[in-house]
Parts: C-alpha cells; sequence; structure tokens
C-alpha cells in the first residue's frame, strides 16, 4: 500500500534539497558550493528512504545505504583536492 | 602537503572501509534477489579502494597495490564468467545448466542459492570490475606528469 504520510514528508525534504541547490548555483566560493553538495546527498539519502517506505520496498533501502557510503567519499575527495591534493 | 589526511579521517576510514566491503560483497552474492549485482557491487568495493587512497596516500596504497596480482584477478574474473556460460556448450551457449540439472545453486527461487549460475556469473563480474577499477584508480595516481 502507499502511505500518503511519507510523500508528505519527501516533498518536505524535496523542499530542503531545492535550497540547497541553490546554495550550490549561487555560491560565491568553491568550499560553499561544497557544503550545498554535503547536504544535497544527505537530504537526498533522507528522501530515499521515505520514498522506499511510501512505495513499501524494502530493497530500496540498499540503495540509500550505498548512496550514503559514496557520497562521504566523494565529499572526501572533493576535500583533499582543495586541501592540496595527492602528494 | 602532508601524505595523508588527519586523524579523525584516517580512522574514520579504518572503521568505514571494512563496512564498504562486507556491503559490496552482500550486494554482490545477493545480485539475484535484490537490486544491484556484479558491476554495481564491484564499484561499491572500489569506492573502498578509492577511500583507502584518499584517506592514506599514495605511498601506503603503493605497498599494498601490486600490478600483477590485480591484473591476475581481473582475467580470472574475465575467464569465470566465460567458464559458467560454457557449462552447458552441449545444448547452447549460455544454457543454464547448473539449475535445469539441479547440479549446483538449484534451490527453491527466491532463496541464496537458487538460479544456476546466476551468482557465479555475479562473483566473476564483481571481481573482474574491482580489480579493474582499482588498478585504473591506481594508474591514475601514480601518472604524474605536471610534475618536472
Amino acid at each position: 500500500m502507499i502511505a500518503p504520510v511519507f510523500f508528505y514528508s519527501a516533498l518536505i525534504v524535496m523542499i530542503g534539497a531545492f535550497l540547497s541547490v541553490l546554495r550550490v548555483l549561487f555560491g560565491p566560493t568553491v568550499p560553499d558550493r561544497v557544503v550545498g553538495v554535503d547536504t544535497l546527498n544527505t537530504l537526498i539519502v533522507a528522501g530515499m528512504i521515505l520514498l522506499g517506505a511510501a512505495y513499501d520496498r524494502t530493497i530500496y533501502i540498499d540503495i540509500a545505504i550505498v548512496y550514503a557510503l559514496l557520497s562521504y567519499i566523494g565529499t572526501l575527495a572533493i576535500a583533499r583536492y582543495l586541501q592540496g591534493g595527492l602528494e | 602537503m602532508s601524505e595523508d589526511m588527519g586523524l579523525i579521517v584516517k580512522t574514520m576510514a579504518r572503521a568505514t572501509i571494512p563496512l564498504i566491503g562486507i556491503f559490496g560483497a552482500y550486494v554482490i552474492s545477493h545480485g539475484h534477489l535484490t537490486p544491484g549485482g556484479g558491476f554495481q557491487g564491484g564499484a561499491t568495493i572500489a569506492g573502498a579502494g578509492v577511500l583507502f587512497l584518499i584517506a592514506f596516500g599514495l605511498s601506503e596504497a603503493k605497498k599494498r597495490y601490486d600490478h600483477h596480482v590485480y591484473s591476475a584477478l581481473e582475467s580470472l574474473g574475465g575467464l569465470v564468467f566465460l567458464g559458467a556460460a560454457m557449462l552447458g556448450l552441449s545444448v547452447a551457449f549460455f544454457y543454464n545448466t547448473l539449475w535445469r540439472k539441479g547440479i549446483a545453486f538449484a534451490g527453491e527461487p527466491g532463496t541464496l542459492l537458487s538460479a544456476g549460475y546466476l551468482p557465479i556469473m555475479n562473483l566473476a563480474v564483481g571481481l573482474k570490475v574491482f580489480a579493474g577499477l582499482v588498478s585504473a584508480m591506481m594508474a591514475i595516481a601514480v601518472y604524474r606528469r605536471w610534475k618536472e
């Protein structure tokens, strides 16, 4: 069954994700955009779990776990580049 | 420029790399039951290799990376895939004889030990993708033409 409550909460998460996309677009410096992308990653993981609950499929949670682990690595790679790269 | 990232990132990587590896192995081995499979799980485990390179630095990663081992593992993945495809060659190429004759991996559909040669092929593709991506990542990391 499809529960509408989870769709409403996913909509609220999408509004927050839209605000962080605005930060990525208009951020004056590069670290501003990185923080915006990191916030967007976390919000997308929350949205994935909420949509998995909305469609009542437990296997969708696996994708959220993979995305949470790999987005952390991506942010770390950008941070490593900004602090001077691999030596 | 320091060789590795600080203490927090290194400790976090020590905790996270086994977690990513185990989750990638789960994605590969349940490839015929849940979303994912060989490529996705192999790319996830290669993400653990990327995390190792970023967190601990290039010299530490070079010590633990042997080009011949990874080259042999990638070739082994391809050969196992081809061998599983040739198992039922007396009938047809890619004939799932393990499932039809009930030799191995012939359990009830939906359980882990089912679907014939599919889990073997998922393991082979996962091994190949992991070895190939880690080799490409190390080749890019050691390639430093901008240094005179």
